[in-house]
């Protein structure tokens, strides 16, 4: 026996435990059957039972190394052939010079370089307008400063130019 | 003489049981035909809105309640991308919105809407640091205030981690539901069938382009299919007749089959950087240019979570609490599922006006 027979063999082995082991759990959910119950009740509850049963079963079956890889070939295979349509039709498309879905494609992914490329520069030029908006901001900041202080210096030159005028002179006496 | 007894009662107890049967079955067989008018009623969503903006396929909803809102800083509420985000307000007595509404909140919504194939390149940098920015950008315009408070669900969740990480500035408070934070956990079956050694993302993207809403549709269908694909249904036979259990039925299966496609390249990103590498909670997840760090989260956080959670279960959700560098944080614990954590009647009357007091208290 090769190996790859003994793992297919093994495979089946464990598909098969799992699955005899599922359907002698459903057959022990009969055993607690009333039969002093309504008849329905008890049909209802069995129901339920061996559907939790299966349920759990599905989960753990589809949690094991042989449905995922199952699932992996499935998913391939459906991949394979779609890709082999297409090309196919890719094939014709170009006999006829009619654009490819993959003529559309690469154009859209062109287009979302270009935009990609005008986002990015214009993010840069964004920055560098809130740098100049910064810098612009602390020049009026300095300025208005500055107006402030020389405000108060021309209030105080002013302020002290008054203030002799408005205090009387004493009288001489000549 | 006591056997005789016995059985005579076991007898009367099975003929009633099924007599009551029988006419169980008459009432579910002539509620039937009614079906299709019930469906007919259903709406997608219950509280007044309008459109205050929109971009590309994105538009933002404005919710209206009776009265002005009693808050300055608004509530924005995202959602994922897998799904529409009407189960936010799917129906009277079952609306997080109009809890939000009602408590005096002015909430807006984002709708990502449907990508087409002309969004298949879109990433989670555009989703964040696009879209999102731009509507909080608006939302402070609009409302004068500095800030928002954020309310993320499931994906829209992590989106709104993501962007309060990088914006921590503009986001006054986060709120989260059942939102995928730590992806290491094998405990959910999605964690484990998008394993690199089962999936390869870059050949699955690199072929469909934009993940087809069927393909999402089926992998959610098989997380639980024994309840999906024969519960569900033996359950609705079983209370057909019952208009309120027909009418909620409904309005979840109308939802639930509403799935919308997802960018291809967001797919690629959350498979392998989220799924796979598990970067986020490592605070490497690249987005554009920024590198989320959870640690800069500072604002006060309520993270909501449910105990049943198949999808996003507790452990992939519980360790952001310890990750971010808020000292008002808390969570909650509820005994629900993922959507139940919505939209069960008992999450509305006894969940969700905690979580509108936790907002409450810390809103301007």
């Amino acid at each position: 026996m090769t190996d790859n027979t003994g793992k297919i063999f093994d495979q089946v082995a464990a598909f098969q435990k799992l699955w005899m082991d599922s359907f002698t759990e459903m057959a022990g959910v009969w055993s607690q059957y009333s039969a002093g119950s309504p008849p329905v009740d008890e049909m209802r509850r069995m129901r339920g039972g061996m559907l939790k049963v299966l349920a759990e079963t599905w989960d753990e079956y589809m949690r094991t190394p042989q449905f995922l890889e199952m699932m992996k070939a499935s998913l391939n295979g459906a991949l394979d052939l779609k890709r082999m349509a297409r090309e196919g039709m890719n094939r014709v498309h170009d006999q006829f010079e009619n654009p490819t879905k993959q003529d559309v494609d690469d154009v859209l992914l062109a287009i979302r370089h270009v935009e990609r490329r005008v986002l990015e520069r214009l993010e840069g030029l964004d920055e560098r307008v809130a740098n100049l908006n910064e810098r612009i901001d602390d020049v009026d900041a300095g300025m208005a400063k500055h107006g402030k202080a020389i405000d108060r210096l021309e209030q105080t030159i002013k302020a002290k130019a008054e203030k002799p005028a408005a205090t009387p002179r004493k009288a001489t006496g000549a | 003489m006591d056997k005789e007894t016995s059985n005579g009662a076991d007898w009367e107890t099975w003929q009633a049981s099924f007599i009551n049967e029988t006419f169980a079955n008459l009432r579910r067989l002539t509620a039937v035909p009614f079906l299709p008018d019930k469906m007919e009623l259903v709406r997608k969503g219950i509280t007044p809105r309008e459109v205050v903006y929109e971009e590309d396929r994105l538009k933002v909803y404005r919710y209206i309640g009776e009265s002005e809102p009693r808050f300055k800083t608004p509530l924005c509420l995202a959602f994922a991308l897998v799904n529409r985000p009407y189960i936010m307000d799917l129906k009277e007595g079952r609306s997080i919105i109009a809890q939000y509404v009602k408590a005096g909140f002015d909430l807006y919504l984002i709708d990502w809407g449907t990508p087409t194939r002309a969004e298949r390149f879109l990433t989670a940098d555009d989703y964040v640091n696009g879209y999102m920015l731009n509507v909080v950008r608006y939302l402070r315009e609009r409302t004068g205030s500095d800030k928002v408070n954020l309310l993320g669900y499931c994906m829209g969740g992590t989106l709104s981690t993501m962007f309060t990480a990088i914006h921590q500035d503009l986001v006054k408070n986060l709120v989260l539901l059942a939102t995928g934070i730590d992806y290491s956990t094998r405990e959910p079956l999605l964690n484990l069938w998008t394993d690199p050694r089962y999936f390869d993302v870059d050949k699955f993207v690199d072929t469909v382009g934009n993940v087809p809403a069927e393909f999402l549709q089926a992998a959610f269908l098989l997380l639980k299919p024994v309840s999906n694909l024969v519960e569900k249904y033996v359950n609705l036979a079983e209370n057909v007749h019952r208009d309120e259990f027909v009418d909620d039925y409904l309005h979840m299966e109308t939802w639930l089959n509403d799935n919308i496609p997802v960018p291809g390249e967001v797919y690629r990103e959350w498979a392998k950087y989220l799924f796979q590498q598990n970067l986020l909670v490592k605070n490497r997840m690249p987005l554009g240019r920024h590198i989320v760090d959870l640690r800069k989260i500072t604002c006060p956080l309520l993270n909501l979570m449910a105990s049943n959670d198949h999808l996003v279960p507790c452990s992939q959700t519980e360790p952001l609490n310890d990750l971010v560098s808020s000292t008002d944080k808390e969570k909650i614990v509820w005994p629900a599922g993922h959507i139940g954590l919505a939209v069960s009647s008992k999450a509305q009357k006894e969940l969700w006006p905690r979580a509108v007091e936790w907002l409450v208290k810390r809103t301007d």
